[in-house]
């Protein structure tokens, strides 16, 4: 059959297109089937790109003019809200600035098209100039499956063939559910919904408010007030000249709470702190997407069968332990491990699962399976209502005293310390807490 | 800054064949189901676009033309109400976002 490709890869966002272009650079015939007008059209994230394997796909990313990405983060804060108030660990500094950056701030209508502009440019270098497509506009309705392997994928009444799939279809991943590879219904338990406005402001506006520095720019996440007693937490990046200003919301909590989520939106667009930062600001985009929590409960039961391997968000490959979203970037190396393990079957011309396997290898040895491993109990623990609720007002609480002068006599920062655990938790919660999070951290 | 409401939220989105008027529909809604066993109808509030209503007499109705394709509906309804797909390029609706 000489029609038929090493690879057919369903879904132009970041884990399809790092396989894409990992196969690109290995000579390898292959297809990348969109579904979206372009690459990256129906793509939603916070976002950031964590980490530096960017640098790898694309050496120098920073060197062009107008890249696909908006802004580099050197500044970092994790901000506690009560009704009033905000409490912010923060952190800024140059070291930041030096290249690779370690984080990148994409909005992903125009990163993903441009990463599959560099994918083109990557296949016109190969050996399959002409017969390596990235084809948009095509929607998968099936994997074809022969004795439990995969061979290919039909479209409507078109069929095409490959040695291997790989599945980078995204969180809604029902081409993961058809091979059996996830459960036909997917609980919402640990799953939420990110819920996201994009408010424009003029450049030098925005460089002044939030202190941006030519392309720099910071991240900030913050939990409690924010989500209006939901599980989650919000977000705010800055692009070049727009803010991505979004919540995370647990979908249970939601389901059981019976709220809104643009109703939430609104509650924490409402916070004094938000309400100042986006002062003058225009709305110019509204969008939503599901996306998973990295507890590891829900991920699919293996990253690979027969003919099939599953990158990023369709494996559910993201997490927020504390520190940071991650999810692009466990999108990015996965697709660049997956390509490479397709390359080596080709290699070995065995495209079966004893082949296949190398690529769960690949994964647990790296930092994405180690980090999820690693950090289950943080996840946990970020989810309970401590973390979410009780914590965050202890902290203002504490902040509105402490940083309160009044022209009277000043309790002791502990006394002050010893009331707000009181109001809100207790010593022995807290003393759990700081156990957990001492283990889990 | 003025709050939006949701229809002026969605009044952003660029929506896929809009000029067609006939559309196939990518989510299929047993409204059924939802208004006869459902114990909660989650849908009518976890829906970012509000594409699942509540009348005035409790029942539940579905419209697909403002869905952007979050995935919330699938996961939030335990019931086996919803069958959800992606829309088709051609014939479908969903959405384009301009910066995602």
């Amino acid at each position: 059959m000489e029609d038929k490709f090493d690879c057919i890869v369903i879904g132009g966002g970041v884990a399809g297109l790092a396989a894409a272009m990992t196969l690109a650079r290995n000579n390898m015939k292959f297809l990348l089937i969109e579904k979206g007008e372009f690459p990256g059209s129906k793509n939603v994230s916070g976002g950031v790109l964590w980490g530096s394997d960017l640098n790898k796909l694309v050496p120098n990313y920073w060197e062009e003019e107008d890249g696909g990405w908006d802004r580099f983060i050197n500044h970092r804060r994790l901000t506690f809200m009560d009704e009033q108030s905000s409490f912010s660990l923060d952190f800024k500094s140059s070291h930041f600035n030096e290249k690779p950056y370690t984080g990148v701030v994409v909005l992903r209508s125009k990163f993903d098209n441009w990463l599959a502009g560099k994918v083109q440019e990557a296949i016109d270098a190969s050996d399959f100039a002409m017969d390596s497509f990235i084809a948009t506009d095509i929607k998968v309705d099936e994997v074809i499956m022969e004795n439990d392997k995969a061979v290919g994928i039909r479209t409507g009444e078109d069929e095409f063939f490959a040695d291997s799939v790989i599945i980078a279809e995204g969180v809604n991943n029902l081409l993961t559910r058809q091979v059996g590879l996830q459960d036909k219904y997917v609980p919402a338990d640990h799953m939420l919904t990110g819920i996201k406005e994009i408010i424009r402001f003029d450049q030098k506006v925005l460089e002044d408010r939030f202190q941006l520095n030519g392309l720099s720019g910071m991240s900030n996440e913050f939990v409690g007030w924010a989500t209006n007693g939901i599980e989650g937490g919000g977000f705010l990046y800055t692009n070049r000249d727009t803010i991505s200003l979004g919540l995370v919301l647990g979908l249970k909590d939601l389901r059981e709470k019976k709220q809104k989520p643009y109703d939430v939106l609104n509650h924490f667009k409402q916070h004094p702190t938000i309400a100042d930062a986006i002062k003058g600001g225009e709305v110019v985009e509204y969008s939503a997407h599901v996306v998973s929590s990295g507890d590891s409960r829900v991920m699919p039961k293996e990253l690979y069968k027969d003919g099939i391997l599953l990158v990023g968000e369709a494996a559910n490959l993201l997490m927020n332990a504390g520190k940071a979203i991650q999810g692009m970037d466990y999108a990015m190396r996965s697709g660049i491990l997956a390509a490479e393990t397709i390359v080596e079957a080709k290699a070995k011309n065995d495209y079966t699962s004893a082949t296949l396997k190398e690529y769960r290898k690949k994964m647990d040895d790296s930092y994405v399976m180690k980090d999820i491993k690693g950090f289950q109990d943080a996840v946990h623990l970020l989810h309970t209502d401590v973390m979410q609720n009780k914590v965050p007002n202890l902290v203002c609480d504490f902040g509105r005293q402490f940083f309160s002068i009044k022209n009277e006599p000043t309790p002791k920062s502990e006394k002050m310390l010893l009331g707000a655990i009181k109001r809100h938790s207790s010593l022995w919660e807290l003393a759990k807490l700081g156990f957990k999070a001492r283990k889990s951290l | 800054m003025k709050l939006l409401s949701l229809p002026e939220r969605l009044g952003l989105v660029s929506y896929r064949n809009q000029a067609k008027s006939e559309i196939k529909p990518h989510i299929i809604v047993d409204t059924d189901i939802c208004n006869s066993t459902c114990p909660h109808k989650c849908t009518t509030w976890v829906c970012p676009a509000n594409c699942y209503t509540m009348d005035e007499a409790g029942k539940v109705h579905f419209q697909v033309e403002d869905c952007i394709e979050c995935g919330t509906c699938m996961y939030a309804c335990d019931q086996g109400a919803v069958d959800w797909n992606f829309p088709d390029p051609e014939i479908g609706r969903g959405v384009t976002w301009n910066f995602g």
